[in-house]
């Protein structure tokens, strides 16, 4: 696929402040939706809707993600965007934010189906992302009237059309109950492709996401196994982020070796390498502005890819 | 005939000398108070008029009357009882009023002419010695207190008998031996010492190097990690009291009526752990008559505000101004009143409301709900707590290794010596330790090496702080440095305090 033709300005006419109301006669109307039963009679939409031509991946998952969740959900929505996917998700806090951040990354539209109206931005601290969708001639939709609140049985209606919209779905991390699977749940009766990623079996957030692949759903053990599926030959096999010969000293470096994606405070350290607490901290500062570690909360850190 | 005795009322953690005067006349039979007596102080004519009557003494039917000087101030307490029956009684002549003036007196009288132990005996007779009064004569109960200033005669009296026989002969009770009583079993600072705390180095190191500088502490973890059990053992590593110090304390203690009667003095560092229902007046210090609030309990020790976030906001921030100053005003309509607050903050909170964020097999919180709790506490507050350390889960294996760390002497040696050396730094200025740098000094005291100040550039990019953090950190890294005996801040020195900043609200989760 061509990627010259997403154009990054907004003179095609309409501006990303207009909110626009697209009944189900109208042309505009996704053809997609139009093939299922129970899709909403009018979409508001601000901002652009997914072009049909090009294919469309969400990326979905819990709120209360892990760092290895966050940092798979952004890889993914990367690697799929670069090569000519549209990513479309939710703008819920955690697996959702971070595939819009991947596929604003990767330099593709990304669209957010909302559970509010398109002019309330829930959760409020995503704002700036919301802002960021729409400045990269991306899209907000929801079926819900403008200024209508984000309550909690608009969620799972909303998960259908997100799962209407795509053309596979990807289940980054999802709890045995979550919403997550109610979406697959709606991708499978629409005969969508469904993806999970795994993880540790004895991790909570993995256990929705093994549920699916028991169930049938596809291992997105890498991106390009999705590519693949989806009919686009992947470039390039990526990286698994793994970043092994750094050149680090040697305090550094056993430091950086007792990090992983889950989150270690630094007395775990303390006795993992038997350096001092004041030694370790100093390794951890300057780990963290090498960039190559990060805070994913107070004095817990992780590797950052 | 006129009589007059010298007492003392106390106002805050301040005493005022008070002239008690008794005059007998002709008249109407009555007992009149006047010199602005409270309704407490009113009721001393029955206690003191029905104890001398069951103790023999007969008055005839005269007009009484008892002035309170200065007539300005409201005195308030039972104390005035004795002073009130020793006016009186050399009013009538019963006593000679020689005998009474330049006396300074306090107690509580019963009805059977029993003389009970009041609050505030120490203040009273630090009062006594400034004014230069012969001796004092204090309740029995409260002699061991009374007798910790050692150049002021105190006598102790039991009963009105005993008070009437000491003014007259005031030298079998000068001397009189205080009666040892069997110390009580219960003590609850029994063997408490740093070395029972397994594992946590990293807690403990930033124990250290918090009470080093004086610095206020913030101990985050999940339930049952040992936080409270750290904080506790605080005091235990602080250097010993002076005796002034001691004797504040204990003139703080005695206002406030929680000073044991064996053993009177305070002369360890206070702990104090207020609920966290607890009200912002009794964390102030407040009432009509303002008593010491836990602040000033706390003072020259530990406030330690367990389960931060459960506080109400105005217990929280009404904790702002004392830590800036180290002392508080409380302003009623009877006068403004300043207590010491000179404490170090020691604050422990979980994580998120269920305890267990960042184990996401076992915590239920959402973001929104981590967020919300973290938001309890200010950031003014947060910005005047130097050190946030995590109190990490202790595995089994930490528990049984056998191996002890080290004892509170040993750390107490060491920050005695870190101490020692700001002491020297700051004799010039008016503070102490570096925990009260404020920000015009620090230029001044926090001098870096060239590669702390790079390192200290870049941190400030990357981590993008606020001016008042980089404050915070360049104090903290004082410290450090002061505990290696380094007069230049190096970059390991810097390192060290970055990793101890407070969290911010978007750090919180990531």
């Amino acid at each position: 696929m061509e990627r010259t033709d997403v154009k990054r300005n907004h003179t095609e006419g309409y501006s990303t402040d207009q909110i626009r109301c697209i009944e189900k006669s109208d042309p505009e109307y996704p053809q997609i939706m139009k093939q299922y039963p129970s899709m909403p009679a009018k979409l508001y939409v601000k901002g652009r809707l997914p072009a049909p031509e090009r294919r469309t991946v969400a990326v979905i998952g819990a709120r209360m993600c892990s760092p290895y969740g966050r940092i798979q959900a952004f890889r993914y929505a990367k690697a799929l965007s670069e090569a000519g996917v549209q990513i479309i998700s939710g703008m819920a806090l955690g697996i959702d934010s971070e595939g819009h951040k991947g596929a604003l990354e990767g330099n593709m539209p990304t669209f957010a189906v909302l559970g509010s109206g398109v002019d309330v931005c829930y959760p409020k601290s995503n704002r700036k992302l919301y802002e960021r969708i729409l400045w990269e001639n991306g899209g907000i939709i929801s079926e819900c009237p403008l200024g209508s609140g984000p309550v909690s049985w608009h969620f799972p209606a909303r998960n259908r059309i997100i799962s209407a919209l795509s053309d596979a779905v990807l289940v980054v991390e999802a709890k045995e109950n979550s919403g997550s699977l109610i979406t697959a749940g709606f991708a499978l009766e629409q005969g969508k492709m469904v993806y999970a990623i795994p993880g540790a079996v004895t991790d909570d957030l993995s256990r929705g996401c093994h549920k699916l692949i028991y169930d049938g759903a596809g291992i997105a053990y890498c991106p390009e196994i999705m590519l693949e599926e989806l009919g686009i030959s992947a470039a390039k096999v990526t990286q698994n982020g793994e970043k092994n010969n750094l050149g680090l000293a040697r305090d550094l470096n056993m430091v950086y070796s007792c990090l992983d994606l889950r989150p270690k405070n630094p007395d775990y350290i303390v006795r993992k390498t038997g350096f001092s607490p004041a030694q370790v901290s100093n390794c951890l500062v300057e780990l963290t502005l090498r960039g190559l570690i990060r805070e994913s909360g107070r004095h817990y850190y992780v590797k950052d890819s | 005939m006129f009589a007059s005795v010298l007492s003392a009322a106390i106002f805050g953690v301040e005493v005022c000398p008070v002239q008690v005067e008794a005059d007998v006349s002709n008249g109407l039979p009555s007992f009149i108070m006047v010199g602005f007596p409270s309704a407490q102080v009113k009721e001393a004519q029955d206690r003191v008029r029905t104890a001398l009557k069951n103790n023999g003494y007969q008055f005839p039917p005269k007009r009484i009357t008892v002035n309170f000087a200065p007539a300005d101030m409201k005195k308030e307490g039972a104390g005035f009882d004795v002073p009130v029956a020793a006016a009186v009684l050399a009013a009538f002549e019963m006593i000679s009023p020689q005998v009474v003036s330049g006396v300074m007196m306090a107690g509580e009288i019963g009805l059977d002419g029993e003389i009970h132990g009041i609050s505030g005996i120490l203040p009273i007779v630090l009062c006594a010695r400034s004014l230069g009064s012969r001796f004092c004569v204090v309740p029995y109960e409260n002699l061991k207190e009374g007798r910790l200033i050692r150049d002021v005669p105190v006598a102790g009296v039991k009963n009105l008998q005993e008070l009437v026989e000491c003014l007259k002969n005031p030298e079998p009770y000068l001397t009189r031996k205080i009666q040892e009583e069997i110390p009580s079993i219960i003590n609850t600072d029994m063997g408490m010492d740093f070395s029972d705390i397994e594992g946590q180095e990293g807690a403990k190191r930033a124990a250290e190097i918090a009470v080093s500088g004086f610095h206020n502490l913030l101990l985050i973890g999940p339930p049952g990690t040992g936080k409270t059990m750290l904080a506790r053992r605080l005091p235990t590593i602080m250097p010993g009291l002076g005796f002034e110090e001691k004797l504040e304390l204990t003139r703080i203690y005695s206002i406030a009526g929680l000073l044991s009667r064996e053993h009177p003095l305070i002369d360890e560092r206070p702990f104090r752990s207020p609920h966290h229902t607890s009200t912002p007046q009794a964390i102030a210090g407040g009432g009509r008559n303002p008593r010491p609030g836990e602040i000033t309990l706390a003072h020259k020790g530990v406030l330690f505000l367990d389960e931060m976030p459960e506080f109400s906001r105005a217990s929280l921030e009404l904790l702002r101004q004392p830590m800036e100053d180290k002392v508080i005003q409380i302003a009623r309509a009877s006068g403004t009143y300043n207590f010491p607050a000179d404490f170090m903050l020691c604050a422990a909170m979980n994580p998120c409301p269920c305890g267990y964020y960042p184990d996401l097999n076992r915590c239920t919180c959402t973001a929104g709900e981590i967020t919300h709790y973290m938001g309890k506490i200010s950031r003014p507050l947060l910005d005047r707590i130097d050190i946030s350390t995590d109190v990490p889960p202790v595995s089994f294996s930490q528990l049984h290794c056998g191996r002890r760390g080290e004892n509170s002497a040993a750390i107490r040696k060491r920050v005695e010596k870190v101490q020692k050396i700001q002491e020297e730094r700051y004799k010039e200025e008016k503070i102490n330790f570096n925990g009260q740098l404020k920000s015009s000094l620090i230029d001044k005291f926090c001098p870096l090496t060239d590669s702390a100040s790079r390192l200290l550039a870049r941190a400030f990019e990357k981590i993008a702080f606020s001016a008042r953090s980089y404050h915070r950190i360049l104090k903290v890294a004082r410290t450090i440095a002061d505990m290696e005996g380094d007069e230049m801040i190096a970059s390991h020195h810097i390192g060290e305090a970055l990793s101890y900043r407070a969290f911010d609200k978007d750090s919180v989760i990531k």
